[in-house]
């Protein structure tokens, strides 16, 4: 199967949400809350979380 | 949208024109960064959380067989409506050198397809531990308390897939181990 992409470029430092079906970045925001708000009724759209800058730690497993 | 709701179990319930499962979901690009300059793919689903009448619209869940439990960020609490001293209980975790708090609640999860249709979904109930300090870049992580005691889940980094399935299918693939 193969994987869905996402180009998180330039939207570093930013939490963004996601069309479910294509990857696409459709909401970017500075604060959770105003993302979370934005995609409330947009349907396959998925609030994915912060995107890291480049040089923050690969993180593994919980948290 | 369905106006009715069909029993599954005692436990679960669903839309009535949800999909039997398994369910499929590809695996998904992370946001962080890169490893040995290839790009990360992890095992993520479509993930709701409901709180009486709040709820957030769909996350980007980790499915995590290292988590004991159902793991969130501390952040999605206010939007559900969820006052943390009010909890059910603290546990503290040492992840990465750091000691987090997580402070549990427990509280609706709603599991939608990989396509994150609104309206489809498989709805339960269980404990989840709201995190301070939460440094992930997804906000849910799917642990073994609330989400792999409820499916059986076949994750395939070979396949760049996951497959959720009734929590009986282990049994019935492997033969019985224990009954829940």
């Amino acid at each position: 199967m193969e994987p869905i992409r996402t180009d998180f470029t330039g939207y570093e430092g930013q939490f963004v949400a996601i069309d479910a079906r294509t990857g696409e970045i459709v909401l970017a925001d500075q604060d959770l809350l105003v993302v979370l708000e934005q995609a409330k009724g947009r349907n396959h759209v998925v609030v994915h979380g912060r995107v890291p800058y480049a040089d923050e730690p690969l993180y593994v497993g919980m948290g | 949208m369905a106006a009715s709701r069909t029993r599954m179990s005692r436990s679960m319930s669903a839309w009535a024109d949800a999909p039997p499962l398994p369910w499929l979901y590809p695996y998904r690009e992370d946001a962080q960064s890169t490893r040995l300059g290839e790009p990360v793919f992890r095992p993520f689903v479509p993930i709701s959380l409901v709180h009486g009448d709040q709820s957030v619209w769909q996350l980007t869940g980790l499915v995590d067989t290292g988590a004991d439990a159902i793991l969130a960020s501390n952040l999605l609490a206010e939007p559900l409506g969820i006052d943390l001293a009010d909890n059910e209980g603290e546990s503290t975790h040492a992840v990465g050198g750091r000691v987090l708090t997580s402070q549990y609640k427990t509280i609706g999860l709603q599991l939608h397809p990989s396509d994150a249709a609104e309206d489809v979904y498989l709805e339960w109930q269980a404990p989840v531990g709201f995190v301070e300090g939460w440094h992930s870049d997804g906000l849910v992580l799917l642990g073994s308390i609330g989400f792999l005691n409820r499916f059986t889940v076949t994750a395939s980094r070979f396949a760049q897939a996951v497959a959720v399935e009734d929590r009986d299918a282990f049994d019935e693939r492997f033969g019985t181990t224990l009954s829940a």
